[in-house]
């Protein structure tokens, strides 16, 4: 199986980039309630945990050995993936960052997201699986300066004004979590 | 150093100084003291069924591996090469015949004995082996299925150091006919605080909850917690918190999960899952403890448990300033394995490095670590003689019991706390 992506035109690469652009202007702007209107109303939003695991001897002198997809809890797992959120949750976090008495968002963070590297792995009917990587540099009074890094692996619903996003799952680079919350919009 | 511990607690516990949550001295007597001498959780059964089974764990902050010998039993050893020291096992979890030292290649069986030493053929005087395996923690208990270890040799048994604290426990695990299990690799997340203050928030702090959280938790929610909740000490240091409902409350307002989100949107099949488990609860925990609802516990001293947030959870310190806290989702063992994976969510959905309620928490806790650290207001120790000397004994529960805005779970946590490294002061 070929591991590069589709071959798309420039035109639809650009239409790919605004969509995520846009998505990330809205969340470090602290937009959340329109960045939620970017989602579709079933959409699964996944965070897996990420495990030291233990090297399979048989696999040696392959790649798969040591494959990043053997590291992840995931949704289908019997572990704990941080997050398994549908639109209610995701609506719950978005709201309580308008509420006076959010007390670890007062004073707000703030963000500044790079969405990269975004390509798009195949496509269906009227769906697109995409793969994009962002650095989010996280700033609040009383916390460490910190870096998130990761990769978002998405399936976005082509509608006729754009996209939207039917379930994402976001693979996050860290081996111990010193970061201050897994609970931000990636 | 220039504090004693006699200046930092006062007598009833009421004024606790800043000095015990930031002071690098306080800490060294923190660990002879407490995690030198104290049963210390370190894993489920659930997690190391299979004889070569193993999993990481922490005494304190000394690397521990948890392991299913060949022989069927369970073992505790350090995780440090007899050679110079290195880690000899480096992944969360798994199955292995042997654990081999990165550094010169000395091989450990997965009780801890040391099988090889690759050099050995080249010299002439060969050393002992046998003398050679991996330090052992010395003592190793568990009780229906939790694992504990401790250093100290002399240490009174499990069930007697757990003691009352069993019968609210088990109004949580025998809910269960097959117990309880353990869901993968714990979350482990590291938050600049003290390791006591995410202990003392599980032991008895229920009333934060209308005041930090009151983004997330309803009014009507909390109000009814502070009017049906009790809060019991069993031993000092030991400590739950639970709503105590009413005869005849209706099933879905007294059983287990009900009030979590994987009952919320699980739908049918979960709801009648945990409808199931309470019909029996009666039968298998007696009729005051079916009736309870929990909260939070904490076993002394450093073991939390979340009653509907399904969590066990260990702070790990790492200094004064900073905790390596880890938390597991534990599920009914009995449960298919697609309403495991939804009960899961109630503990990570609100708790944990992701949780919508804990990142609240957290925030709280690494601020109150840099109130501890500040100068000049030693003359200003904590308050902690909310509900003084309010709390008594029950007709039907073991343990002091009171209201929980009473803070007699802290003052007790710290009496024993300073019992325990005025017995290795001066000592240094
Ligand atoms: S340090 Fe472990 S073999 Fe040398
Ligand atoms: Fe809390």
């Amino acid at each position: 199986m070929s591991t590069l992506s589709v071959e798309v035109s420039p035109e639809q690469q650009r239409q790919l980039e605004r969509f995520y652009f846009h998505e990330a202007r809205l969340l470090d702007n602290r937009q959340y309630l329109q960045w939620l209107t970017l989602l579709s109303e079933d959409v699964r939003y996944i965070i897996p945990s990420r495990v030291n695991v233990q090297v399979n001897n048989r696999a040696r002198g392959q790649e798969d050995m040591i494959s990043i997809e053997h590291e992840l809890e995931g949704e289908d797992s019997m572990g704990c993936p941080h997050r398994e959120e549908g639109y209610m949750l995701l609506m719950l976090r978005a709201e309580r960052a308008y509420k006076i008495n959010s007390w670890s968002e007062n004073p707000p963070a703030r963000t500044r997201r790079i969405v990269g590297n975004i390509e798009l792995m195949a496509q269906g009917s009227d769906t697109l699986s995409v793969l994009s990587n962002f650095h989010l540099y996280y700033a609040r009074p009383g916390s460490d300066n910190i870096l998130y890094s990761g990769q978002r692996r998405d399936t976005l619903l082509s509608q006729t004004d754009g996209f939207c996003i039917v379930r994402r799952e976001v693979v996050l680079d860290y081996a111990a979590i010193e970061l201050p919350t897994l609970g931000l919009f990636f | 150093m220039g504090l004693t511990i006699r200046d930092l607690v006062n007598e009833d516990a009421s004024l606790i100084s800043r000095r015990c949550w930031s002071d690098k001295d306080v800490y060294a007597l923190e660990k002879r003291g407490i995690f030198g001498k104290s049963w210390l959780f370190l894993g489920h059964e659930s997690q190391i069924r299979a004889p070569g089974d193993f999993v990481q764990a922490f005494m304190c902050e000394t690397p521990i591996i948890l392991s299913r010998g060949q022989d069927g039993d369970i073992y505790a050893n350090i995780n440090s090469c007899s050679h110079r020291g290195l880690p000899v096992c480096r992944a969360d979890h798994g199955n292995t015949k042997r654990f081999v030292c990165p550094y010169h290649n000395w091989s450990y069986s997965v009780e801890g004995n040391l099988m090889t030493i690759p050099q050995e053929s080249e010299v002439v005087r060969k050393p002992d082996k046998t003398q050679l395996g991996l330090k052992r923690v010395p003592r190793v208990e568990s009780w229906r299925g939790m694992i504990f270890g401790s250093f100290d040799e002399a240490i009174i048994s499990l069930d007697d150091y757990l003691g009352d604290m069993r019968f609210y426990l088990d109004a949580f695990f025998d809910r269960f006919p097959a117990g309880i299990e353990f869901m993968g690799a714990p979350h482990r997340w590291v938050i600049n605080a003290n390791w006591k203050l995410p202990v003392e928030n599980q032991l008895g702090d229920v009333n934060h909850g209308a005041c930090l959280h009151s983004a997330i938790i309803p009014a009507e929610a909390q109000q009814l917690i502070e009017k049906l909740g009790h809060s019991v000490v069993t031993t000092p240091g030991h400590g739950a918190t639970f709503r105590l409902m009413p005869e005849n409350t209706p099933v879905d307002d007294v059983a287990w999960g009900m009030e979590a989100v994987g009952a919320i949107f699980g739908g049918d099949e979960v709801q009648n899952y945990l409808r199931e488990i309470q019909a029996q609860a009666r039968e298998r925990v007696g009729d005051l403890r079916a009736r309870m609802k929990g909260l939070t516990y904490g076993i002394y001293p450093n073991l939390s448990f979340l009653w509907s947030n399904t969590s066990f959870k260990v702070s790990h310190p790492r200094g004064p300033g900073k905790v390596e806290y880890w938390s597991w989702a534990v599920v009914p063992a009995d449960a298919p394995d697609n309403i495991k994976k939804i009960l899961r969510t109630n503990y990570s959905s609100f708790f944990g490095p992701a949780g919508i309620l804990e990142q609240e928490d957290s925030e709280v806790w690494a601020q109150q670590f840099l109130g501890s650290n500040i100068d000049f207001a030693d003359d200003r120790p904590y308050y902690y003689g909310l509900g003084l000397g309010e709390e008594k004994p029950h007709p039907d529960m073991p343990g002091l019991v009171s209201v929980t805005a009473n803070e007699f779970y802290a003052r007790h946590f710290f009496t024993r706390w300073k019992n325990d490294l005025q017995a290795v002061e001066g000592s240094l």
